[in-house]
């Protein structure tokens, strides 16, 4: 049952503005996805790899004082909305011909990236889901594409908004919601899917660009017949095992592989009901892009207890090792553990934490951290990490070689609620106890090791699920932010703070850099407002 | 421009029960400081988008129905048994107030060795979807999750732990009727892990600032930032002081002996001493 019931259709109902009398030509020629950002960023990451990096090297040490607000888009035609009391802007904008595109859970903004001005909104009225963050839009020639909290998939008209066609693709009652923006691969478009309260399997579908008809589902979990089902005690424990796949994943084009992030494992906290290593999900896993056959997969954290919802950005970079070039993906996880793999295999090459942990013996013969039964969920209570990170993006800079991460070091006591045999849904809970740091921390991928970190100073704890996103430059600029409403540029190679800026709310988007008449642009958002950065004019 | 300047802790005396580490999100924005169980319950349902909540009066009618002529199959909680599970049920969840589930229980499934349940009266039909919506509700809806009664320890050997680990810096009466100042055992255990930070200030973060050609201030921190710290004095009197060069801060934390325990506490000792402490009424 993944198509919502037809009597819904008839309430569906969408609303576009269009606010500007010169409506620009919009067409992304499929060929330049994924390539490195200059004039433009064209998908979730800048570029397939994740990196988060540019090359663009305008914007210094020695001019980065020099900054200067070019313009800000404030959102001021939604209040709140279910569950979410006031709009946060938490998508990466992409840009294309002159024209962002900005989100948050049903709504989408085409903006002109001179002036910040609005070109065309569409809203959605949804029928469910969960309104709690929405990352961005996908873009393919002429289509812009939009994940709605209630799991359509909807392409919109890149110059109009007006809307192209639109798919469901899973059912809103069984707590499955959408926040992801679509990565579009060749001539597919890869959408990810959340929601954990239910006990549902995660899945990734490919839908034709074009069409909206849909190409391949890979499920997180296996079905009967496949080997991989044996880590769990059955097939009805395997089919409702979670692994969502609610963060955009990355791309090697050369062997054609998608490499996505598997969320955690349900039920969530009591794992009694599901012995075994619980495959696919807690896991990086390598997809036939064409097919969304399972090429490779190495599991972050088998049999997971404590929600820690393998969803970071696996980023892809290639490094020479004894001589030889190598093909490697590393993700800063957020069951504290710091791996680069193979990915042309998915071997391991460096499995090391980066917060303070006491719950693993040691790594399995692939390298996967074993945990310790003890530091589960009990029902007087068990003490362990919070997640060591989350959704906000992590960067890696080619020139200095190192891997960044705004990473969470903490504690909490995490109970088991629901001791029955067949536990449901979360089945306990977990409290932070002590202090939470927040840490941006500058890691060798080859070692794991810190070679610099950054302690925010706060007197409050970190929030969970809050904080900034991580941008990385030629310029030798790491791009970021604290919990304190400071935007801050630190130096990549050292750590060292070269700029600050104080705003009205946090930095909470994907931060994007560009080339824009000549100058390079910074783009942020903080709460209900996107900020638009740049050197003075010439 | 390194902030931490001694190796001291920072923290807060923030001490909500949150859930720590929910996928994407943790909690919806509470409305006040101390939501209810039915506040945190109702925001949760609405956070999650789970719909009208179910008759709770209607769904306890029907448990003897259900458990004489359902839970064979489905299991005592509809999560199933030689029946499938229905908590994940199409039909189940596509139903909002029986108008699906009363005609379907009508009916039966007999091929699939479902039974029709025409003999039960509408109003008791009505019951049995509720009662189905409620256990539903009782996994999908996290906010409604209370935790079991969590003191399983050894209030002996926890009285041994105390004694040999807290006496440096408590003594007995410290612990004098700590546990009825809290209204549950697991209130009580996360607050003698990691106090709050009581009003009138006895635990509070302290600093000093030294400025460079300049006055040495000390006092309560308030907040503190890469860029700024803001301090209160003896006289009342708050100070925002900007960091930058030539200002050296130093700050103090009473609580740094908890931050200590809360990295390396066993959960056989936590369990232990809440058991004890437990005890202290």
């Amino acid at each position: 049952m993944r198509c919502a019931p037809p009597i819904w259709l008839g309430l569906m109902s969408a609303v576009l503005t269009l606010t500007a009398a010169a409506q620009p030509s919009v067409s992304l020629d499929p060929q330049t996805i994924g390539q490195p950002p200059v004039s433009s960023w064209t998908t979730f990451n800048g570029d397939y790899s994740g990196q988060r990096y540019s090359a663009l090297k305008q914007i210094t040490a020695a001019n980065v004082d020099q900054l200067t607000q070019r313009w800000v888009y404030k959102i001021t035609s939604v209040g709140a909305q279910r569950g979410a009391p006031e709009p946060v802007i938490k998508c990466t904008p992409l840009l294309v011909n002159g024209v962002l595109y900005i989100t948050i859970p049903d709504h989408v903004w085409a903006l002109d990236a001179h002036t910040g001005k609005e070109i065309w909104h569409y809203e959605w009225t949804d029928h469910g889901g969960h309104l709690v963050g929405q990352r961005g839009v996908g873009i393919w020639k002429t289509s812009v594409y939009f994940l709605t909290p209630d799991n359509w998939l909807i392409a919109l008209d890149t110059a109009t908004g007006r809307e192209l066609w639109r798919k469901n693709f899973a059912d809103a009652r069984k707590q499955y919601f959408s926040t992801s923006a679509p990565i579009v691969v060749k001539n597919h478009v890869i959408v990810g899917v959340g929601g954990d309260a239910m006990d549902m399997p995660g899945f990734l579908d490919s839908f034709d660009p074009e069409t909206g008809e849909l190409q391949w589902t890979w499920w997180s979990t296996p079905r009967a017949g496949d080997p991989a089902v044996k880590t769990w005690p059955n097939v009805t424990a395997a089919e409702h095992g979670g692994g969502m796949t609610w963060m955009p994943g990355t791309y090697d084009p050369e062997l054609n592989l998608l490499y996505w992030p598997t969320g955690n494992t349900n039920p969530v906290f009591a794992g009694q009901g599901r012995a075994g290593a619980n495959l696919w999900t807690e896991a990086i896993v390598a997809l036939d892009a064409d097919t969304g056959k399972l090429k490779w997969y190495y599991q972050v954290s088998p049999h997971d207890t404590h929600d820690f919802d393998n969803t970071t950005a696996p980023i892809l970079f290639d490094r020479v090792i004894d001589g030889k070039p190598r093909k490697l993906v590393a993700q800063a996880s957020r069951n504290g553990f710091f791996v680069t793999l193979d990915r042309v295999t998915g071997k391991y090459l460096v499995v090391k934490s980066f917060v303070p942990l006491d719950y693993s013996s040691g790594l399995s013969p692939a390298g996967e951290p074993i945990p310790i039964p003890d530091k589960d969920p009990s029902v007087g209570g068990s003490i362990n990490i919070v997640n060591a990170t989350n959704w906000q993006a992590p960067a890696y800079n080619p020139q200095t070689g190192l891997f960044y991460v705004n990473a969470i070091e903490g504690k909490a006591i995490y109970y088991l609620i629901d001791t029955s045999t067949h536990p449901s849904g979360y089945g306990g809970t977990g409290a932070s106890i002590g202090p939470s740091e927040h840490v941006l921390k500058a890691i060798d991928p080859l070692t794991g090791n810190s070679v610099w970190t950054h302690e925010y100073s706060n007197l409050n704890n970190a929030p969970t699920t809050l904080g900034a996103s991580i941008l990385t430059t030629a310029g030798n600029l790491l791009v970021s932010g604290d919990d304190q409403r400071s935007f801050i540029i630190f130096s990549a190679d050292k750590g060292t703070i070269l700029w600050h800026l104080d705003l009205p709310a946090n930095e909470s988007s994907g931060i994007i850099t560009y080339m824009l008449d000549g100058q390079q642009w910074l783009l942020f958002a903080a709460g209900d407002s996107l900020y638009a950065y740049s050197l003075p004019g010439k | 421009m390194r902030c931490r300047s001694v190796g001291v802790a920072l923290a807060s005396g923030f001490a909500l029960f949150v859930i720590t580490a929910i996928s994407q999100e943790m909690q919806p924005a509470q409305t006040g400081a101390n939501p209810t169980a039915e506040q945190r319950a109702a925001a949760t349902r609405v956070f999650l988008g789970l719909g009208r909540p179910p008759d709770k009066a209607a769904a306890q009618r029907a448990v003897p129905v259900y458990q004489q002529s359902c839970a064979f199959c489905h299991g005592p909680q509809a999560r199933g048994a030689t029946g499938p599970g229905l908590i994940t049920s199409d039909i189940v969840l596509g139903d909002d107030h029986g108008e699906v589930l009363v005609p379907f229980l009508k009916a039966g499934r007999p091929e699939k060795g479902m039974p029709a349940f025409s003999r039960l009266a509408d109003p008791q039909l009505t019951d049995l979807a509720e009662f189905l919506h409620q256990q539903v509700e009782d996994v999908a809806n996290r906010g409604a999750y209370q935790v079991q009664n969590i003191v399983v320890g050894d209030a002996v050997k926890g009285q041994a732990y105390v004694a040999a680990n807290c006496m440096t810096c408590h003594n007995t009466t410290s612990f004098a009727h700590i546990a009825s100042k809290y209204r549950s055992p697991d209130q009580l255990q996360r607050n003698w892990i990691w106090p709050t930070r009581p009003a009138d200030n006895s635990l509070s973060v302290s600093a000093t600032v030294k400025i460079a050609n300049g006055p040495t201030l000390s006092g309560r921190v308030t907040q503190v930032s890469d860029f700024r710290i803001t301090l209160v004095d003896n006289d009342g009197k708050t100070h925002v002081i900007e960091r930058g060069p030539g200002v050296a801060v130093q700050i103090k934390d009473p609580l740094a002996p908890h931050q200590a325990l809360v990295m390396t506490l066993r959960n056989e000792d936590m369990h232990n001493v809440t058991a004890y402490l437990e005890t202290l009424k």
